[in-house]
């Protein structure tokens, strides 16, 4: 038996990519193996659109990604015209507040500043493993034990501040300081989004905090739109890799790993090749690479009860509309489009929504995030016509009556929504492509289709992510490691969990 | 009698028009949502039957399982710390299973029907850790508690009883194997198991037999000392033979409130039923190998032979030092043997290296005042009594 690998990798999203990058950097020989016929598995054009720029701790440690990006602002629509334009430029923000939400302004910034200390707070723990509970070792101890410092660094004041908001909902903590409904409803959107949590739920807050943490410890600021999509970044980072010597296999679906005596030998694949490695990282979603990859007879019966309990459901479908022309929003001008427009009127608008979910039903009044970036970017349009991406929060894995029957219903459900702010929004479309988080299962080999590959929740971050026992990218195995965004510190596109993976691949390696 | 059985908080087992005309004593014991005889007329008397005669009990409400499937016997094999990957179909073994932190869920024994249809028999209610535990497995599991009545028959004379029921060439049966008999029509599997010690066999049939299979046992076994045994005496045999009991000697992971309360298979003298050079992973190996490497074992189950003729009950144990260094979970006036035995939990080294100048602090109560008794003892094999009876092939025919 012959070992070409020093590390074969299980799938090729950003976060294997950006693992492979900083292993190959160590003069690793890597292997990719993803089952779709291109890498970037949910950061693609179709899902994913504006997200956080990598931050120099994950840059400083790959190859240069070569794109040009630009910041976006995000427009909270209003059915009166009123839209709020947030960019996370305090000079401009200020202005628009005083504007629109004059009672609000001092208390926005406070509460921004606030938030920001305490996202910085939760950052500093995102760039390395976190402690292992559950093992009794020095270092795991030691780590809890800086955390706890950290967070009591922050000063008396804030440290009650902080244990106090940590479990609250983002509605009493907006609705205690603000006015304005479209500002309460616009921080909550960002505080629900991609998640299974009402703004009434309680640890809706730390899902924004963690959002913050990616996001330049701001609240609107530290957006970015790609020139050429998220595909750009994919392309760029595939090309340095393979430069680095890391091979790449598209349409190749892993089945197993082979394991022998608790130790990872390699991976089969679903033609039934098997290639050896003696360390293999899945960047699947967790509870495919342990009931799938690795198999329940690898596992404890506690360890599998904590992995099926892993909350897993997708709650964000997405549908992309090809259009005839650029369609006339009320009081928006068509470059505006290329940001991030919110249909999140207020807390209650997104309540109810989220009532619907609950019980997996549509909401006849969907909560959406939309941009058209073909209008500053022609390398986004789609044979010379351009697209309009809408985001759909709450549109649920697993709708009553199967979304086979339901997609109708949903798209239309959006395009009533969309006409209060856009009337003539049908007369514009040409095609329309919708996808839910059970094609996102089936499509991206996502189980539950979720953001995050599992939701942001207190008791599934940091040491417990993805479960207690299974931190630290590690597995009960020997040799196998994860580093997709089920791990610490989550999803997005940051690239933080392949890096960690790989650093914690490498020392053992 | 006429029992009216929807007004009862606790269910019948089969047997019970039966045992309840039987027990003279009224005396009842709760056992896993049924009631069944704790004395039928003296323990003294019905532990005689096993040692001298043959005893029959009521098993019923032992749970019982039953595991159907493809990978039925990779299953087993990965629920239980025991390699069972050699299983031949109609054999039985005695196993423990463990949760991940190796700390010992219960025992029983697992009945190989055939490659893919096995049986779990145990004293902890399973269902709902089997079922997490087959997660992945593909399986068909069932609690068959109710579908079988299950009767214990053991002591010296206990295969030529059986032999006269109608078990033909049952003498050949080995310990630990199986084999299906019919008998008046209907279908018993017969095992070469039990928890006394001696030579003995458990019965399973449809509870529709069951009060036939009763009297039909008790009429083979009119010449050769037959007598229905209660649960008190269950107890003193099983002393005798160094069984542990989940519940009294250790306690399930299941059941415990305190992960400290969890013990590990080499805690409780079950270490001789783990694997770890098993090719294949079972719940708790991890665990267990890491215990093992690094010596983390925290106690030992051992048997103690107590100076004196009175019962250590619950007794503490003392080092030299009068240190408290552990505790008697079950202890017997041996009839049999004559000896004052207990089996007993100690703190190693305790048990272990060092064997010597241990105490037990007995209250042994006379007519409503304690006499605090100081006795030595000495760390002894737990299997007590174990007559060579028990395994011979053929088995003693009278
Ligand atoms: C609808 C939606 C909208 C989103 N919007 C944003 C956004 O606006 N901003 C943002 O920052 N993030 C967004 N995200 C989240 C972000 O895209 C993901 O969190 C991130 O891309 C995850 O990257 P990853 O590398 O960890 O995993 P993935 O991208 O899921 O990659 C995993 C890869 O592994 C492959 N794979 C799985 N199993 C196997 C197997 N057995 N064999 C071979 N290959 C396998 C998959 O095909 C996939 O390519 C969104 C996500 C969704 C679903």
């Amino acid at each position: 038996m012959s070992i070409k690998y020093d590390v074969i990798i299980v799938g090729g999203g950003h976060n294997a990519l950006i693992c492979a990058n900083v292993l190959a950097k160590k003069n690793k020989k890597v292997l990719i193996c993803e089952a779709r016929e291109t890498c970037g598995g949910l950061l693609t054009n179709d899902l994913t659109n504006f997200t956080p720029s990598f931050s120099n701790k994950v840059k400083s440690e790959i190859d240069n990604i070569s794109v040009d990006h630009s910041s976006v602002s995000t427009i909270a629509l209003s059915e009166t015209g009123h839209h709020l334009k947030l960019t996370g430029n305090i000079y401009e923000d200020k202005k628009t507040l005083e504007q629109l939400a004059p009672e609000d302004v001092d208390r926005y910034f406070k509460l921004q500043k606030k938030l920001s200390l305490f996202s910085k707070t939760l950052g500093s723990f995102m760039h390395s493993s976190p402690p292992r509970i559950l093992h009794k070792s020095f270092s795991d101890y030691f780590k809890l034990f800086k955390l706890g410092l950290n967070v009591r660094l922050m000063g008396r004041n804030s440290f009650n501040e902080f244990a106090r908001m940590i479990g609250l909902n983002i509605a009493d903590e907006l609705e205690d300081n603000f006015k304005n409904t479209l500002l309460q409803g616009l921080i909550s959107h960002d505080a629900i989004t991609g998640s299974n949590l009402g703004p009434r739920s309680p640890g809706s807050l730390i899902n924004l905090l963690f959002r913050m943490a990616n996001h330049d410890n701001s609240l609107f600021g530290g957006i970015q739109q790609v020139k050429g999509g998220v595909n750009a970044v994919m392309k760029s980072l595939e090309e340095n890799v393979i430069k680095r010597g890391v091979e790449i296999k598209t349409s190749s679906s892993v089945k197993r790993c082979i394991i022998e005596n608790d130790q990872v030998k390699g991976i089969e694949l679903d033609d039934g090749t098997s290639i050896h490695a003696n360390t293999v990282i899945s960047s699947a979603d967790p509870k495919s690479t342990y009931l799938c990859l690795l198999g329940a007879e690898h596992l404890d019966t506690d360890f599998k009860r904590r992995i099926k309990h892993y909350r897993a459901k997708g709650r964000v479908s997405k549908l992309q509309l090809v259009l005839s022309k650029i369609p006339q929003f009320t009081n928006l001008e068509s470059k505006d489009l290329s940001q991030r427009l919110v249909i999140s009127p207020s807390i209650d608008y997104i309540e109810e929504n989220f009532n619907y979910s609950k019980f997996e039903n549509l909401s006849p009044e969907p909560i959406l995030e939309l941009s058209v970036p073909s209008v500053e970017d022609e390398l986004l349009c789609h044979n010379g016509n351009h697209i309009m991406n809408v985001q759909i929060q709450y549109a649920p894995f697993n709708v009553k009556g199967g979304w086979e029957n339901k997609k109708a219903e949903c798209i239309n459900n959006v395009l009533t929504t969309l006409e209060k702010y856009a009337p003539e929004i049908r007369s514009c479309i040409l095609e329309q492509e919708f996808i839910s988080p059970n094609d996102i299962e089936k499509n991206f080999n996502v189980s539950g289709g979720h953001w995050h590959h599992g939701e942001i929740q207190i008791d599934q971050l940091f040491m417990l992510r993805p479960i207690p026992g299974a931190a630290q990218y590690k597995t009960p195995v020997s040799g196998l490691y994860m580093c997709g965004a089920g791990t610490h510190p989550g999803g997005g596109m940051t690239g933080i969990p392949g890096k960690n993976a790989a650093h914690e691949v490498l020392k053992n390696i | 009698m006429n029992i009216d059985l929807t007004q009862a908080a606790l269910k019948f087992t089969p047997f019970h028009n039966r045992t309840s005309r039987a027990c003279r004593t009224n005396s009842w014991y709760r056992w896993s949502g049924y009631t069944v005889v704790a004395e039928y007329s003296t323990t003294e008397l019905e532990y005689t039957a096993t040692r001298n005669g043959t005893s029959v009990m009521d098993l019923t409400p032992m749970y019982k399982y039953e595991i159907k499937g493809e990978r039925a016997k990779e299953f087993i094999n990965y629920f239980v710390t025991r390699d069972l990957s050699e299983m031949k179909d109609n054999t039985v073994a005695y196993v423990i299973w463990c949760n991940e932190a190796g700390k010992v869920v219960d025992d029983g024994t697992v009945f190989c029907l055939n490659q893919n249809e096995f049986k779990i028999c145990c004293a902890v209610k399973m269902q709902t850790w089997l079922k997490d535990s087959a997660e992945g497995f593909d399986l068909d599991i069932n609690d068959v508690t109710d579908d079988i009545a299950a009767l214990s028959v053991q002591g010296p004379t206990s295969c030529s009883v059986l032999k006269n029921y109608g078990a033909t060439n049952l003498e050949s049966l080995k310990p630990f194997e199986s084999k299906d008999f019919t008998i008046d029509g209907y279908s018993v599997l017969i095992s070469r198991t039990g928890f006394t010690g001696d030579l003995g066999y458990e019965l399973w049939t449809n509870p529709e037999n069951a009060e036939k299979m009763w009297d039909s046992l008790m009429e083979s076994g009119k010449h050769l000392k037959i007598r229905p045994m209660g649960m008190h005496a269950l107890e003193m045999v099983r002393i005798e033979a160094g069984f542990i009991q989940t519940g009294t000697d250790f306690v399930s992971t299941e059941h415990a409130l305190r992960p400290v309360r969890m013990r590990s298979p080499y805690e409780i003298g079950m270490g001789w039923l783990v694997h770890l050079t098993k090719k294949d992973y079972f719940i708790g190996k991890r665990a267990l190998k890491a215990e093992k490497e690094n010596g983390t074992t925290e106690r030992v189950l051992v048997g103690l032979d107590i100076e004196g003729d009175k019962p250590a009950h619950g007794a503490v144990i003392y080092n030299k030092k009068k240190e408290d260094v552990g505790i008697v979970t079950a202890a017997l006036w041996s009839p049999t043997l004559k000896r004052n035995i207990a089996i007993a939990s100690l703190m190693r080294p305790y048990g272990t290296k060092i064997k010597d100048d241990i105490f037990v602090e007995i209250y042994h109560p006379e007519e409503l005042e304690y006499k605090k008794i100081w006795a030595t003892c000495k760390v002894v094999k737990r299997q007590f009594y174990s007559p060579e009876r028990r395994n011979m092939v053929p088995a003693e025919v009278y």
